[in-house]
This record gives C-alpha cells, structure tokens and sequence, in this order.
C-alpha cells in the first residue's frame, strides 16, 4: 500500500470510489509515513494557492470588421459591347444622313434627311404607272366612241351587226393587251429599282461596320502601344534608381 | 439563467458573435492564468491568451463538441505556450516581482485579511512560482491543470495524450519537489505543516 502513489495521489484530490478511499483511510491510519506524506502534500497544496498571476487588464473581444467599400470600377469598354453600341450608333448616324434632299418648297430651301422618306425611284416609278393607266383608260374611251360613231355612219342597209361587233371587240382585245404589256414593264423597273436601292443600303452598312471594325483595331493597338511603353519607362526608371 | 458553453458555441457556429465573446469573457481569464503559469510572463500570457481565442474562432465551424469547448481552449493555449517556449528557447520564468509594494498590498488587503498575512502571501506566492518553473513541463502542467483549474486525472489525461496513471506519477513527483523546494525556502503553511 505504500508503494501506491497513484493512491495516495487519488486520496489527496478526492478521485477515489468509496471502496478505495475507504482502504485508503484504514492505511493511513496504520501508518504513520503515509500519514505523514499526506498531510505534507496537502500543506504543500494549500502554499501553491498562494500564486496568483497578475491582474490583467482584458480588452479582447472578437468583432466583425466592416465590409470595406468596393472600388468604384475604372470605366472600361468590353470589346464585344463597345462594338455592339458604336454600330449603333454608326447605323443611327447613317439613318439619319441617308438620302439628302434639298428642294425648293413654298419659296424656301427644305434640305431633308433619312430612311422614311420613299425612294425618289419608287416614287417616280408609282406615278408613271398612275399616268398610263389614266392615258390608257382615255384612250380607250375616245377610241370606242370613235368606233361607235363609223359604224352607225358606215352602216348600210341591210349589212351585218355581227362583223362590225367582231371588229370592235379584237381592237379592243389588242388594246388591253398592249396596256397589259405596258404594265409588266412598269413594274418590273420598280422590283429591279427596289432591289437596286437596297443593295445600295446595305452596301453603305457594311462600309460603315468595316469602318468601326478598324478603328476599334486600330484603338486597340495604340491602347496597348502606349502601355508597352509605359512598362519601359518604369523599368529603365527603376533600372536607373538601382 | 446563463447560457451553457454547449449553447454558445452552438449559437457561435451559427454566426452569433455575441455568443463568442460571451464565451470570451468567461474563459479569458482562466486562459491567460494557464499562460502566464505555464511560461511566466505577463505580456506574451496575454498575447497567447489573444491568439488562443482567436484560433478557437477560427477553427469553430470543425469543433464537434467531442471534448468539453474548456478543454479544447486548454488545449490550444497549451499548444501555443509550447511553440513560445520553443520560440524563446527558454524556460518559463517565475515573474513575482522582487520587492513587495506595502502601500499597494495595503489597498488590495481584504477586511478579514491583516497586511502581515498579505503581504506574507505574495513572498509564498513568488517562492511557488518559481518552484513551478523549476519543474519539468510535464510535471509542471499536469501541476497546473490539476491544481489551479480543477481538471480531473482522466480530462488531464486526454488533454496531455498520456495515460492515467501517467498523470497520477507526474502529479506526484512534482508535488514532491515542490514540497522540498518551499521547505528548504523557509515558507511555512498554516496548514498541516
């Protein structure tokens, strides 16, 4: 039992069961040593309570920083919108510059612009066809009254209604023929005015978007000649300061 | 009803810093007391009480709570006080200061407690600390935890990686250095010797 430190140790802190304290309790009242070690140990413990650290001043306290302010972002044009909005604004400037007109109008001079106003060829075009077909209906009038007045004056007696009927009709079959001829004609030169003019239209767009393609390249390349240069300012500066 | 450790730290895993500084307030001292004991200087035991929480901040989403949250502070001040020995390359340094103060011990003295007796205190109080930096680590923070922060042989145990026994024989030996050490100063103890 004296050789047990890890009894005695047990004892001195109160960390045994009641069986061991009790067995524990009995020894120490047999045995003087142990009794003795005991009580030394426990004037031993009563001294160490006597260190105490100094009084610290504690100011410690975990706390959330405040989010700092994002950097406003440096005006930057992405390539891709940068080149979406300048062809805009190529086509917006085009609209507005296409077709210039200057006429005299109620004693003054009208210069006007843009995509609304019609095409002076379709406009041109719609009014010749508006003419003939006025001619042609006139013509066609003043010719059937003209046939109508010869063949009662013709007439004679006893002569046949139905070859001057036949007559009248076939001039009148060539007469709608050749206006029908007349017609096609007219309207096939507005399709090839039409598609002539936008041909010409899109012709302009392209040329105003390999316009902006190359000074976007062009831009480019300065932007980053002027930085190459830049580097090489700073490096010989910070050569030179070594 | 205060909350627990458990609530806290449960809370400050959710994010609730409140709930982390109260944990803070309750266990600082207890934290730097370890530090100051085990290395012996008033400042860098404040400093690793800092970091130690500071750790324990950061490292709290992976505490599971498998050890008691005291132990698991204990554990990283331990650690930290190591690295600084390590660091400093010395021992820890007992830092009871060499003169005693009258007036000043006159002003902490309790009404039960006479300036005699207080002042008789803080020379038993320099004397066991450096007696406690006289012992070997082991020894010295078994001594510690046992004595000053009322662990029991099994929470030291699992603090220190040793087994049981291993702890009962270090808070043996040490005590019974400690023991000859305050004799062969003279310090006398009105209790039992």
């Amino acid at each position: 039992m004296c050789d047990s430190k890890e009894l005695l140790v047990g004892y001195l802190y109160d960390e045994l069961d009641a069986v061991e304290r009790g067995t524990f309790e009995t020894h120490i009242g047999n045995c003087a040593e142990c009794h003795a070690e005991v009580a030394a140990l426990r004037a031993t413990r009563a001294q160490l309570t006597q260190w105490a650290p100094p009084d610290p001043d504690f100011a410690f306290t975990i706390v959330r920083r405040p989010t700092a302010p994002q950097p406003a972002p440096r005006f930057r044009i992405s390539p891709v919108w940068g080149l979406a909005a300048a062809a805009l604004l190529v086509m917006a400037l085009g609209a507005a510059i296409a077709h210039p007109e200057v006429r005299y109008d109620n004693g003054s001079v009208v210069f006007s612009t843009g995509w609304n106003r019609q095409a002076p060829v379709q406009t041109t075009a719609t009014a010749q066809t508006e003419a003939e077909w006025k001619a042609q209906v006139e013509g066609l009038n003043r010719r059937l009254r003209e046939l109508e007045s010869s063949a009662v004056s013709r007439q004679p007696a006893g002569a046949s209604p139905v070859n001057a009927d036949s007559d009248v009709l076939r001039q009148v079959r060539d007469l709608l023929s050749a206006s029908e001829a007349r017609q096609q004609r007219a309207l096939s030169k507005v399709t090839a005015d039409a598609t002539q003019q936008r041909r010409a239209d899109f012709a302009v767009i392209n040329q105003s978007l390999t316009r902006l393609q190359n000074a976007s390249d062009a831009e480019v390349r300065q932007y980053r000649d002027s930085l190459l240069r830049l580097g090489r300012v700073a490096y010989q500066q910070n050569s030179s300061q070594r | 009803m205060p909350s627990t450790d458990e609530e806290l730290v449960a809370r400050s895993q959710g994010g609730d810093l409140d709930s982390f500084n109260q944990l803070v307030l309750r266990w600082e001292r207890p934290i730097y007391a370890l530090a100051y004991r085990v290395i012996g200087r008033e400042e860098d035991a404040r400093d690793v009480a800092q970091e130690t929480f500071l750790r324990a901040f950061r490292a709290l989403k992976g505490f599971k709570g498998q050890a008691k949250f005291s132990s698991w502070l204990y554990r990283i001040a331990l650690n930290l006080c190591r690295d600084w020995m390590r660091r400093e390359r010395r021992t820890p340094v007992a830092q009871a200061p060499e003169g005693v103060d009258i007036i000043e011990l006159a002003g902490e003295a309790t009404p039960s407690e006479s300036i005699d007796d207080r002042v008789a205190r803080h020379q038993i109080g320099r004397v066991v600390g450096k007696a406690m930096a006289s012992l070997p680590e082991e020894q010295r923070n078994a001594i510690i935890l046992k004595e000053y922060h009322g662990l029991t042989f099994q929470e030291i145990a699992e603090l220190l990686d040793c087994p049981l026994s291993t702890v009962k024989t270090r808070l043996y030996q040490g005590l019974s250095v400690l023991r000859k050490q305050l004799q062969d100063a003279g310090v006398k103890s009105t209790f039992g010797g």
